[in-house]
């Protein structure tokens, strides 16, 4: 309990965490509370956090767009999906 | 009929025009003499097969477009050729004619067997996949696990390929969170394999978790590069896991048997790399709505702790308390109220009653009192008469004795005691100095002096002033 309230204390802002991060974190928190072992102070600790991390997530979900590094050789621009899904179809 | 015979078998010689009879069986084994010295190696597509185990050897067909040949192979020849014949396949078989009497057919009685062509091609791929199976490359223990939500993606594919912008598409569409990693390497021909090997390691060697290798289907003679045996070693080595996603549903690559992850096309291997968004999303959803309930009922568990409480009697009417106190309070603040004005009164009666009474009680004990305090004191005043005469007297003879001795004696005869401030007689010059005062003690009283000097005679002076 003394060292998860630690954890929680000195947690990594919520941008430093990856998503596998962040979900790992919002998991044990809503596993925590449902322990039903925690001070009412404590879930409310964890509860803000675990809101914060889920919001993150699914902002993260929402704006995320694909980027691509090329190391070797050269992409050719690709037909749009739209085109595609034409000519396939 | 010997030397015809003869002589068409060895010699080669042509047959000779001139009708002479033989037997079937002559004519036959002129034939058998003839094609028994020629070896040949054929290559055919395998039509039929025909292999049981109480049979001798496995019987055969192969064909071309035109024309088919009966073939034999004894079955300890077709054992030690490890392999194993099935319709379609194309081989080479080397061996030669037989004529089989009995029934005047004749077979190629095949001595050596090989796969040709592609079927050659997979023959060195599954010896190739045997060698590294051996090497424990393939061992399912090797493999290893792929991030549930990657972050950074490989891939070594072809820049210019419909797979390239399939497996962009599919990450795109499922899981755009992850960055791609793109080596954008030829997938076919002689220069492939090393194009790819160092596409795995530029890659290995940025952020990547893993690496796609991907590229649609092909002949089988095309997809060669993913059989090859350096790609398979580069696979096996490569610090990341490695994916593979090549064409071709049915087929099995080398670079597919040492990979940590096999799937069977380049989407596919997109779709299977990365979780779906929509699905991460509803679970996100899901556990938003656990964390929100856990919260509530844990608030609904600590409310219903202090509603508990806040609904016990002691809580909820605090008067009840002290209600037996307050009751016991009122009803002597009732009591008192009522007897204190009847009390004072009575009381103030009885004080009354007992002021009189002492009034006269003590002047009569003071009365009693006084004459007796009279009576004592005239006897006493007698006694006491009596015995101080009597202590007059030897009080002035002793006096008189005490005078003679005393000091005082000396001063009425004219000598005087100086004495310093500190009280101390002056016995000697030597405990004075100039300025000291002194009190000189004569008969009748002393006098204050003051140390003017001082000188030493042999007999004892003092100077005084005043």
């Amino acid at each position: 309990m003394n060292e998860e309230n630690g954890s929680m204390t000195q947690a990594k802002p919520i941008e430093e965490l990856t998503f596998r991060e962040a979900l790992a974190e919002l998991d044990g928190i809503v596993a925590k509370l449902e322990s039903n072992t925690m001070e009412l102070e404590d879930s409310l600790v964890g509860y803000e956090r675990g809101v914060a991390l889920l919001s993150s997530l699914q902002k993260r979900l929402a704006d995320a767009q694909q980027k691509v590094d090329v190391l070797m050789g050269e992409l050719d621009a690709a037909p749009d999906d739209q085109t595609r899904d034409a000519t396939l179809s | 009929m010997a030397g015809y015979a003869q002589g068409t078998a060895e010699g080669g010689a042509p047959v000779p025009q001139e009708a002479k009879l033989l037997t079937v069986s002559q004519a036959l084994d002129i034939v058998k003499g003839a094609l028994k010295g020629i070896r040949l190696t054929i290559v055919g597509e395998v039509s039929e097969v025909s292999a049981k185990r109480s049979y001798k050897a496995v019987y055969f067909t192969i064909k071309d477009r035109d024309s088919s040949l009966k073939c034999l192979m004894w079955n300890d020849l077709y054992r030690a050729s490890g392999m194993e014949l099935e319709i379609g396949q194309k081989v080479e078989v080397s061996g030669f004619f037989s004529l089989y009497a009995a029934r005047g057919t004749m077979n190629f009685d095949v001595r050596r067997l090989s796969f040709a062509g592609e079927g050659r091609l997979r023959m060195e791929v599954a010896r190739l996949a045997r060698k590294l199976e051996a090497e424990g490359l393939t061992d399912p223990a090797r493999k290893r696990p792929l991030p549930e939500y990657p972050s950074v993606i490989g891939l070594v594919t072809s820049p210019h390929s419909d797979a390239v912008h399939d497996i962009l598409r599919t990450l795109r569409r499922r899981w755009p969170l992850a960055r791609v990693v793109l080596a954008g390497v030829p997938v076919e021909g002689a220069g492939a394999p090393a194009a790819m090997i160092e596409g795995l390691r530029c890659v290995a060697e940025s952020d990547a978790e893993f690496v796609l290798l991907g590229r649609g289907g092909g002949s089988y003679e095309s997809m060669m590069p993913f059989n090859d045996e350096g790609l398979a070693r580069a696979i096996a080595a490569c610090p990341i896991p490695v994916v593979t996603g090549i064409g071709h549903e049915p087929d099995n690559f080398i670079a597919d048997i040492v990979a940590d992850v096999r799937l069977s096309t380049p989407t596919m291997a997109a779709a299977g790399v990365v979780p779906d968004q929509a699905e991460v999303a509803e679970a996100l959803a899901t556990r938003g709505k656990a964390l929100h309930g856990r919260m509530l009922r844990a608030l609904e568990r600590k409310s219903s702790e202090v509603k508990r409480l806040s609904d016990r009697p002691v809580l909820r009417d605090a008067t009840q308390l002290f209600a037996q106190e307050a009751m016991g309070v009122d009803h002597l603040a009732g009591r008192l109220e009522r007897a204190l004005p009847a009390g004072l009164e009575k009381r103030r009666d009885t004080v009354a009653q007992l002021r009189g009474r002492m009034a006269r009680v003590a002047a009569i004990g003071f009365q009693r009192e006084r004459s007796l305090v009279d009576r004592h004191r005239a006897r006493l005043t007698v006694g006491l008469s009596g015995a101080t005469d009597r202590f007059r007297r030897d009080m002035g003879l002793r006096a008189a004795r005490l005078n003679d001795l005393s000091p005082l004696a000396v001063l009425g005869r004219g000598y005087a005691i100086a004495r310093s401030e500190s009280g101390d007689v002056v016995k000697s010059v030597s405990s004075v100095s100039s300025g000291d005062r002194l009190q000189v003690q004569v008969s009748d009283g002393f006098i204050d002096a003051k140390v003017g000097g001082s000188r030493l005679v042999s007999t004892e002076t003092v100077a005084l002033d005043d």
